[in-house]
Formats: C-alpha cells, structure tokens, sequence
C-alpha cells in the first residue's frame, strides 16, 4: 500500500460504520483530507493518506471513528511477567488530562497521583518531560549550529539541514510531510521526539546504567496523549538501542519503544487492574533520574511549548544570559499562527541577530501559508514549531474526549452547501 | 350536475392555508421520507447522500413555509392554536368512542358521535403533536446542518436524538394523518379543490363550527351559483 | 373563482394572544441564543485549562531551563557525551523517507 511501509501499523483509526451519521464533522479537523465519503452516508478513512492524528476521533459527535490498536492485554501480561522490567514514558500532557478520565475536573494536574498509579499497577517511571529537556539540548543545539553557520558564518563539523528549521516531536506533523510535502524534509530537525529518545534512552543508558537490567526484557510502554504515536513506535528505524548493544556483541532486536497506550487507554488500564485513581497515593520518586525535569520540558504539551522551551537554552546559548522573563506570552495561547522576533547578541562574536519564529497548531486550517512560503523560498522564520492537533498534544487524538468540547478553535463556521 | 346547483357552500380552506398545507406536503414529506432513508441508511452513498440533498430542500421549504405564513396570516395561525387547546366534555366522548371510526371501518355502522367544532378531537391532538414536534424538529435539524463542528459534541448528539425520535413519532403519525385524510374523501375534496364544502357535509361534521363560527357572505351576487355550474 | 354562501367569520387577535405569541417566540428565541452562544463560547475551555494547567506546572518548577536539568545533563556526562556528540546522533537522530516514492507493500 502507498503511503504504508512493511511492518508499519496500518488502519489505526477506523469509522465504525454503524455509529456514523456521515454528519462531515471529521472532515472539518482532518488535516489531510483522509476522509471519504458523502454528506449524509456513512464515511471511511484512506489510511494511505490518513497520519493517525485521531482528531476525527475525538471530535465525532456519535463517537463513530475508533481507535483500533489495543495492546492492553500485552502490557498487563507483561506487568505479571516477573522477568520483564515494564517502564512507562509518560508524556507532559498526560498529567493534565487523565484526572478527567475519573471525574475531575479538566487541566487537574495530577503528576504524583500518576506516578502512585503506575507505581501500584507495577510500571517503573521515565517522565518524558526528561526527553523533552532532551529534545530541546538536540534540536536546540541543532538550531544553534545552523544559526551559527547559517547567519553567523562559521564552518560546521556537522552535516546540517535547511533554515528555517522544523520541529520533529508532533509524529502526524512528520507523516504529514513524508506524505504531501517531501520537498521539507531537509527543514525538519533531525532530533528525534521526546519519546523515541526515552526509549532509546531507557533501553541504553537505562538498561545498563539505572536499572541494571538486560535491555532486551525491557518493556517500554509510551503512556502519550497521541494516537499517532502509535503508528510512530511502529517505524522500523527505530531500533537505535538494539543496534546499539548489536555493535557490543548482542544479538537481539527489539524495538526503542514497545508499545503505546494513549491516556485513554491508561484509564482503562487501571480500571482493569482495579486501581482507583482518586484514592491512590503520591508518590514523588524523588530519587528516580527519570522523573527529574524542568519547566521547559512540561510545556511541550502546549502549542508554543517546545518553541518557548528551545528558546529559553538558545537564548541562553547565544547570548550566555539567561532569558527574562521566562513566559514568552507571544507564543502562548489559541492563536492558530504565532509569530515572535528575538533579538540575540551573540556573546562569541559580539554580532547581532535577530531570530524569527513561528509557532502553528490545528494544522487543518493553519498550515498552509507557512508551508507554502517555505517552499517558494521566502520564509522570513528561521525555527518553526508545528503540532498537528488544535492547542498542541493537550488536545491530542488519545486525549479523554471532553463532551462538551469541541477542537474547533477558530471563529464560527457554518457548514453552507457551497462551501 | 343539475343538484348541486342550489346547493349551499361553505368555504372551510381559505387560499393561504391551502397553500400553507401543500407547502407542507412539499416540505414536511419528502423531509419526512428521506428522514426514514437517512437513518436506516437505505441504499447506496449516492442514493443517500441524494436523500440528504433532498431533506434539507424539505426542511427548507417547510421552515420557509412556517416563517411566511405565522407572519403573514398570524390571525389563522391563532385560530388554528385556540382550536386545538381547547378542550371540553364533548371531546372526552369523543376520543372514547375513537370519533366514530372503527365502528365505521370495522363494522360498518355509523354511530352519532359528540358534536365538533371545525377540527375534531383527533385533529387536536394531531395539531398539538405536529405544532411542538414541527417547531423541535426545525430547531434540533437546523442545529445539526448548520452547528456541526463549533459546538459541543454533546450539544450535537442530543439534537440527533431528538430530532430522530420526535422525526419517527411525527413522521408515523403524517401518514396517519394522510390515511384518514383521503379516507374522508369529502375532506379531501375541500383540501385539495378549491377550500369549499357543501353546508349540509359540514353541518354533520363540524355542527358547532357551522352554528357559531360562520356568517353567509354579504355580497351574494358575486358569488352566483352559476360560477360553480 | 369558486363561489360559496358561507365564510367563516374574521378571528380577530387579540392584543394578549398576539403579545403571548410575541412573548414566548421572543422567549424562546432569546434562552435559545443564549445557550447557544454560552455553549459555543465555552466549546474550548478543557483546552485552555489544560493548558493553563501545564504553564502553572512550569511556573512553580525550580528548574525551568532544559540546560538546568542536573539528571539529564549527568546522562550526557556519564553516557552520550554531549548534544549532537557521534553517540547523539546515533541514538538520538532520526531521517525521514519521501513516502510519495513507497511502492505497494510486498
Ligand atoms: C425542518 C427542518 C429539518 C431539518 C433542517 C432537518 C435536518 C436534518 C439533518 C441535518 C439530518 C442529519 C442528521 C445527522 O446526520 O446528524 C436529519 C436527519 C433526520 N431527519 Fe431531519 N430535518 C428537518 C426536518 C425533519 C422532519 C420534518 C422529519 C420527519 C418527520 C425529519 C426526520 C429525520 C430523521 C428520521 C433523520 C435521521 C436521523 C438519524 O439518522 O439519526 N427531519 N435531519
Ligand atoms: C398527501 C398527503 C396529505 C393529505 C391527503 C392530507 C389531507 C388533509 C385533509 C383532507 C385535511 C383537512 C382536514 C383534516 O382531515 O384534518 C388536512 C388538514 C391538515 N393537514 Fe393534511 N394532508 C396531507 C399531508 C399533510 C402533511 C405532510 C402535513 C404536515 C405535517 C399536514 C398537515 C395538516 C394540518 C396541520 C391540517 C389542519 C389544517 C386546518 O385545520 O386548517 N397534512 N390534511
Ligand atoms: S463526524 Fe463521526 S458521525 Fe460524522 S461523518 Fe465523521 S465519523 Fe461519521
Ligand atoms: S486520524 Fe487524523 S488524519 Fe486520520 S482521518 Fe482522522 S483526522 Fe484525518
Ligand atoms: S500534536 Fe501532539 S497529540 Fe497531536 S498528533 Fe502531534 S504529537 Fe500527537
């Protein structure tokens, strides 16, 4: 199939034809036009086309688009496998959403709770705010060495891609590109997301440094608020640990990341294991190098988030000071393209620069212009951020669905028979 | 023919609500069909994207209907709601005895029924049905072709709920309505020819309409027999 | 032109029947928009208090540079060296393929 490379998962979101009242909701948050059928009828998805972002999912009025990839059984199995080590990745925009799951209110932020939860169902934590600290010191460093040689003049040791720079954590994003505009790939930051260096991370330096275990009965379990993660983990270069301990002498293969459970997912998960959530007890796993992160890291769920984080170390690379204030309030909210200037002085060289960036969400509606000015070459951004969902993975395809919510952010839009 | 000449006649349907009514036939019908088609899910995509295109022509043709004539004939549209809310002793006999009907179908004897007013009590009930239902069904189907995806998922699901409960109810109780429509033929013949009843049809169905309700037209002479032959 | 004897006689509103019918339109209407524009206004509150959620979890870290992370700049330290270090891009870079090329699956 095009579109779909061997051992990729394939078809990870499907209408469930009997619940569809072919109403076009989804086609109005489907960002590659994946969606087929007509007004009125029953609709299905293309999945050469479709990049798993699960809006339609969790903007269905009739709850008709399902998630089919379930691997609970295999992650339960695995917790009562004495000889696995099971770790759970959690992403930042999880602990802001599962509380809903159990009847709290949304944004309850309950990051202990969930350590307390995952703790009692078994699970070891690897906070993936740790990788996005991460992903900010690659993709960060990344964009300084462009900046460098791009706008500064030095030479490079290493093989860099194209101004402006893309940001790679959003896996529908990168899809998205691979699919309809191939021309970007050299923009998109080689770093790979948050959670594909956790596992990479885990089943490395983890495996042989914290736990001291054999990496291959590691199980890594993302816990992310993505359905499109699910068909990310499924990508078959992603076995850079494997590979890794292959040079060493090892023989297995094993992928960085074994399987994914959105939030909605976990929810289950525990009313499975018969934990209740709101009664469970915190846990802080104080001495777990894992949980440890920092504020920049835990705003990657928000649009603007992974920008503001990159630019607080870029600013402080640059320039040698810290950035202040911290809230870069141009880049945060529900505008669908934000824009932001910052005039750096390069403490090497003394030079000014003034770096331009851009911040899009809810590509749907908001992609278009930017993509379309970078492929004529007349871009004026230099870093761009883009996340697939409206609000950024705080609103992803594996988020608990609010059903009094709707991701349509922009002003009021009535569907008219000519439009 | 020769003895309908001296023959007495009311008009019962006056233009506009002739014309209201076959808007509703126009509008409420076909919407009320392709409403069956729709959620059944009869057919192939085409046919039942074509059923939609249809619905929503219905639903406009019906709103439009409902907007022009609450507007324009406002005192009809009044008429019409006194008739049906009230209510006295005469239409609990009424209702009892099922106005006659099977007694009429089934054993084929006519029996005296309570005395009605224009509308019987079986019209009432028609009327209070298709009044609250019209109005909920244009409310929750406008709500679903025009607010799919700025409002709440929510919002949305209950509008589909109701508007397809109150579409069967209403839809079932059309046909109903359409049955006992051609079933009384004479009725028929006023709705759909030219809104004029014999005197001596309409005395024997609505005694009390033709006692209070009606006055002989003051200028006769331009309404001579010889027009209707 | 039909011709008939009998007409009904003229229903006159009356001034509270047309203000009942003004007034209950009029009512329904309003509570109706209302609602509508509340429920349409409030549609994306769970994002923003998601979101806001998450800003608070920043503004009360000690830590609030990605550079400032003592654990994670240990792991460089005792493991991959540096960002972008040959073990960096090893491990922690990825490429991306032009699946407008990808044939039919075997
Ligand atoms: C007056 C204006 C009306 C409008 C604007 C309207 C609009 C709609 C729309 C947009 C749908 C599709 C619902 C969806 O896919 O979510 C629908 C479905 C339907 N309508 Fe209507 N409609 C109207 C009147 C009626 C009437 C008069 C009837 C029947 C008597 C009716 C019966 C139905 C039924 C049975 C469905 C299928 C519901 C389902 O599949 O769950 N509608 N209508
Ligand atoms: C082809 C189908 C239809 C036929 C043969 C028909 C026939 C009739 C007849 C004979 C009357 C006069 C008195 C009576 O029997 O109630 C009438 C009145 C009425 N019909 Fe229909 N009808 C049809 C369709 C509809 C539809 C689809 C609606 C709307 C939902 C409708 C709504 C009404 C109303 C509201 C009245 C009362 C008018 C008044 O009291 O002034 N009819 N119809
Ligand atoms: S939003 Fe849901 S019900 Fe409506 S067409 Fe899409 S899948 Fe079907
Ligand atoms: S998952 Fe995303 S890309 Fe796929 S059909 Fe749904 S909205 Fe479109
Ligand atoms: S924005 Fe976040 S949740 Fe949405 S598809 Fe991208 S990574 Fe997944």
């Amino acid at each position: 199939m095009r579109g779909i490379r061997e051992h990729e998962l394939n078809g990870i979101i499907e209408v469930n034809r009997k619940a569809c009242k072919g109403c076009d909701s989804c086609k109005t948050f489907c960002p590659t036009s994946a969606i087929t059928g007509k007004y009125g009828a029953t609709h299905q998805i293309n999945s050469e086309k479709c990049i798993f972002c699960g809006q339609c999912l969790v903007n269905c009025p009739f709850g008709a688009p399902r998630d089919t990839v379930d691997s609970l059984d295999n992650v339960i199995s695995r917790l009562n496998d004495n000889r696995a080590t099971v770790i759970a990745i959690i992403a930042p925009a999880v602990r802001v959403a599962i509380a809903e799951e159990f009847g709290l209110e949304p944004g309850t932020l309950v990051t202990e709770k969930l350590y307390g939860a995952l703790k009692q169902a078994g699970f070891k934590v690897f906070d993936n705010n740790f990788s996005a600290d991460q992903t900010i010191m690659e993709e960060g460093s990344e964009l300084i060495a462009k900046i460098r040689h791009y706008m500064l003049g030095e030479s490079s040791e290493h093989h860099l891609g194209a101004l402006p720079q893309f940001t790679s954590c959003c896996p529908a994003w990168i899809r998205n590109v691979e699919l309809n505009y191939p021309e970007l790939i050299p923009n998109l930051s080689s770093a790979k997301s948050p959670l594909m260096m956790a596992g990479a991370v885990a089943k490395t330096y983890g495996a042989s440094q914290i736990w001291a275990v054999q990496p291959e009965t590691l199980y890594v379990v993302g816990v992310m608020p993505c359905t499109a993660k699910k068909f990310e983990v499924s990508r078959p270069e992603f076995t850079s640990a494997a590979d890794y301990w292959q040079k060493q002498g090892g023989t297995e293969h094993y992928p960085d990341v074994d399987t994914v459970l959105t939030t909605r997912d976990l929810a289950r998960l525990f009313r499975k294991l018969n934990i209740d959530f709101n009664k469970v007890s915190e846990f802080t796993d104080n001495n777990n190098p894992f949980a440890q992160y920092s504020g920049a890291g835990t705003i990657f769920g928000n649009t603007g988030g992974v920008m503001e984080a990159a630019l607080r170390t870029a600013y402080f690379v640059i320039t040698g000071q810290e950035l202040a204030p911290l809230e870069l309030t141009p880049i945060r909210g529900l505008k669908g393209i934000k824009e932001a200037t910052l005039p750096l002085k390069d403490v090497k060289t003394g030079k000014d620069i003034t770096l331009n960036i851009a911040v899009v969400h809810g590509i749907k509606e908001n992609l278009k212009p930017i993509v379309d000015q970078v492929i004529a070459g007349k871009s004026p951004y230099h870093f761009i951020e883009v996340m697939n969902c409206p609000g950024g993975c705080i609103n992803g395809g594996g988020q608990p669905i609010n059903p009094m919510g709707t991701s349509w952010i922009d002003k009021y839009k009535a569907m008219l028979p000519w439009s | 023919m020769a003895h309908n000449e001296i023959e007495t006649r009311v008009l019962k349907h006056s233009l506009p609500s002739r014309l209201f009514h076959w808007c509703l036939i126009l509008g409420f019908l076909p919407a009320a069909i392709t409403g069956f088609i729709l959620w059944l899910k009869l057919g192939n995509e085409t046919f039942i994207n074509l059923a939609m295109r249809i619905h929503i022509v219905g639903a406009i043709i019906f709103t439009s209907a409902v907007i022009i004539y609450t507007v324009c004939c406002l005192n009809l549209v009044i008429a019409f709601m006194r008739r049906i809310f009230s209510w006295d002793s005469r239409d609990l006999g009424w209702i009892l005895i099922g106005g006659g009907y099977p007694q009429k179908m089934f054993l084929g004897k006519k029996i005296t029924v309570p005395p009605m007013g224009k509308i019987n009590s079986g019209q009432k009930i028609f009327g209070i049905c298709l009044l609250f239902s019209g109005l909920i069904l244009m409310a929750s189907g406008w709500i679903l072709y025009a607010f799919i995806p700025v409002s709440p998922k929510l919002f949305i699901y209950w509008s589909n709920r109701i508007h397809l409960v109150f579409g069967i109810f209403m839809g079932l109780f059309v046909f109903v309505h359409i049955f006992l429509g051609i079933y009384n033929w004479g009725e028929f013949k006023t709705m759909f020819g030219n809104g004029t009843q014999p005197l001596d049809e309409a005395k024997d169905h609505n005694p009390v309409w033709v006692e209070h309700e009606i006055e002989p037209v003051q200028n006769t002479k331009s309404n001579t027999k010889v027009l209707v032959q | 032109m039909a011709s008939y004897d009998y007409i009904e006689k003229t229903v006159k509103v009356s001034r509270r029947e047309f203000l009942g019918v003004l007034g209950v339109g009029a009512a329904v209407l309003w509570t109706g928009a209302y609602v509508a524009t509340d429920l349409i206004q409030d549609r994306t509150k769970y994002i923003k208090m998601r979101t806001a959620s998450l800003y608070r979890d920043d503004f009360k870290a000690t830590v609030r540079q990605s550079h400032n992370n003592s654990s994670l700049n240990k792991m460089y330290k005792s493991f991959a060296g540096e960002p972008l270090s040959p073990l960096s891009e090893e491990l922690f870079h990825t490429k991306y393929i032009d699946r407008t090329k990808l044939g039919g699956m075997s």
